[in-house]
């Protein structure tokens, strides 16, 4: 059994997306700097993303259990 | 009578009795029976009846009366909890396995019962009720222990037989909505007496892998059917493993209307299994629109920002009367980078990008002097009012090209006249 592949995670990006989301919305006046490079951030992020959606294929193994006799 | 009459009948008495029987204690006949009831093929057949009278006593021994339904004949049967697989009751009609023996302490003929099995619907009804109430009672079904399942799964677990249309139809949904997927698919038989054994291995064998390896949702799925056929996913030991996984469990049985224990149990009911595969990853297009929508409003907010910024600098150059070359600078290489990095991404630039340039170009005092105007500057900074203003002052004046230095010779029409 090989472990999982955590490469991806699709979730932590996809959850810093919408932390950066967020953080746009929170500051009532916010650093320029800051923002442009939060929003560069979140496009790169967007990106990535956009590649992993485009992965068709699922994987289907089948585990060959071993029933004893009951 | 004669003594030895007497004696003579008493002998021949005795002689008569004798060549017929040997004499066996009450253990030892008992023990005769027993060995001869073992010679019936007891695993062969099943005894069917009606229970009545049953009973359990100290939370261990069950007794019933197995009823005859049409003689008058009962057989009085007993075996342990832990033997009693399924939930009877009075007036069930069961079928039962087992060995008959004579139980030498009070001399009773009783049925020693292995398995105990409900017949016909009704029975099989009763029995689920009796199981379900059970499970609600112990908090089985109670909502606040259901997991929620993660949004993005990277492994899955799914449950099901090769041959059910389940199988074809959650593969099938799973893979026009999501991709990436690891699914681990163990084949269980979903109906019939290798159900529920090989049901509660899937679920040992998932649950015993470690963190990295176990899936991060278990599907147990089937089509639809009576309730002989989903009785083993009404089975008390199944629901048990529902129950105790680890690994949250998404459970589809057949269609809407179908309903089993486990989708009671389980931690998310879905109600066939495409709805599972609907239930269990998400929809690529639904995804991408929340990124697109995410992004535009990110970049919404940026340029509010920005749009705020570039406006208190106006506003700052009416105050000053000059705006710092360096912010000036500053906002349009900000805007540069911002539609850059804009063009790249499928978004329409929309009006309030254009009234941030109509803006920026408002701001270009070079514009202003295009149309013919000059800035007039005192000791540095912008004239505006003359009456600050003494003849004889130096003022600078910038053009739209060039600029020269000049002598203030009169104020608001008057001149002073000069003795040369």
């Amino acid at each position: 059994m090989s472990p999982k592949k955590k490469s991806t995670n699709f979730t932590t990006a996809f959850e810093e997306l919408e932390q950066i989301t967020a953080w746009f919305d929170s500051e009532e006046s916010l650093d320029l700097d800051e923002g442009l490079k939060k929003f560069e951030r979140g496009l790169l992020i967007a990106d990535q993303l956009k590649k992993k959606l485009e992965e068709v294929q699922n994987t289907v193994q089948e585990i060959k259990l071993k029933f004893q006799d009951i | 009578m004669g003594s030895g009459l007497r004696s003579s009948i008493l002998k021949s008495t005795i002689e008569g009795l004798t060549p017929f029987m040997h004499s066996v204690s009450v253990s030892q006949f008992l023990l005769l029976v027993n060995e001869s009831l073992r010679l019936i093929p007891s695993q062969d057949f099943v005894v069917e009846g009606e229970i009545s009278d049953f009973r359990i006593a100290q939370e261990k021994w069950v007794s019933f009366d197995l009823k005859d339904e049409k003689e008058e004949a009962i057989l009085k049967c007993f075996m342990t909890t832990w033997q009693l697989k399924v939930a009877i009751e009075d007036g069930m009609r069961v079928q039962i396995k087992g060995y008959p023996k004579v139980y030498e302490r009070y001399g009773q003929f009783k049925m020693n019962v292995t398995e105990v099995e409900p017949v016909g619907e009704g029975a099989l009804r009763r029995a689920y009720e009796l199981v379900k109430k059970k499970l609600e009672q112990e908090g089985f079904f109670e909502e606040t222990r259901k997991r929620t399942i993660p949004r993005f799964p990277e492994r899955v677990g799914l449950i099901t037989s090769r041959d059910a249309a389940a199988y074809g139809d959650f593969i099938r949904v799973m893979n026009n909505r999501w991709g990436g997927v690891d699914v681990l698919f163990t084949h269980v038989h979903v109906q019939g007496r290798e159900a529920v054994p090989e049901i509660l291995h899937a679920f040992s064998f998932f649950n015993a892998l470690s963190v990295e390896e176990r899936p991060d949702v278990l599907v147990l799925t089937r089509g639809g059917g009576g309730l002989e056929d989903l009785h083993a996913f009404n089975d008390e030991s199944v629901a048990r493993a529902v129950f105790g996984s680890v690994i949250p469990v998404v459970c589809a049985v057949g269609h809407e209307r179908d309903e089993s224990l486990c989708d009671f149990v389980a931690d998310v009911r879905a109600s066939t299994p495409s709805n599972a595969a609907e239930r269990v990853v998400p929809n690529r297009q639904e995804i991408l629109y929340e990124m697109q929508t995410m992004t535009r409003h990110t970049q919404s907010r940026l340029q509010d920002h920005i749009e705020q910024y570039t406006l208190l600098m106006h506003r700052a150059t009416q105050l000053f009367g000059f705006i710092l070359e360096r912010h000036q600078t500053r906002i349009k290489s900000l805007f540069q980078i911002f539609l850059q990095r804009v063009s790249s991404w499928p978004v329409l630039i929309n009006e309030k990008v254009k009234s941030l340039e109509r803006v920026l170009r408002q701001l270009d005092p070079t514009r202003i002097l295009g149309r013919g105007y000059s800035i007039v500057r005192v000791g540095g900074k912008i004239l505006k009012q003359s009456s600050t203003l003494e003849i004889g002052s130096r003022v600078h004046v910038q053009l739209s090209a060039g600029s020269f230095d000049a002598e203030v010779a009169g104020v608001d029409g008057k001149s002073q006249q000069r003795l040369v």
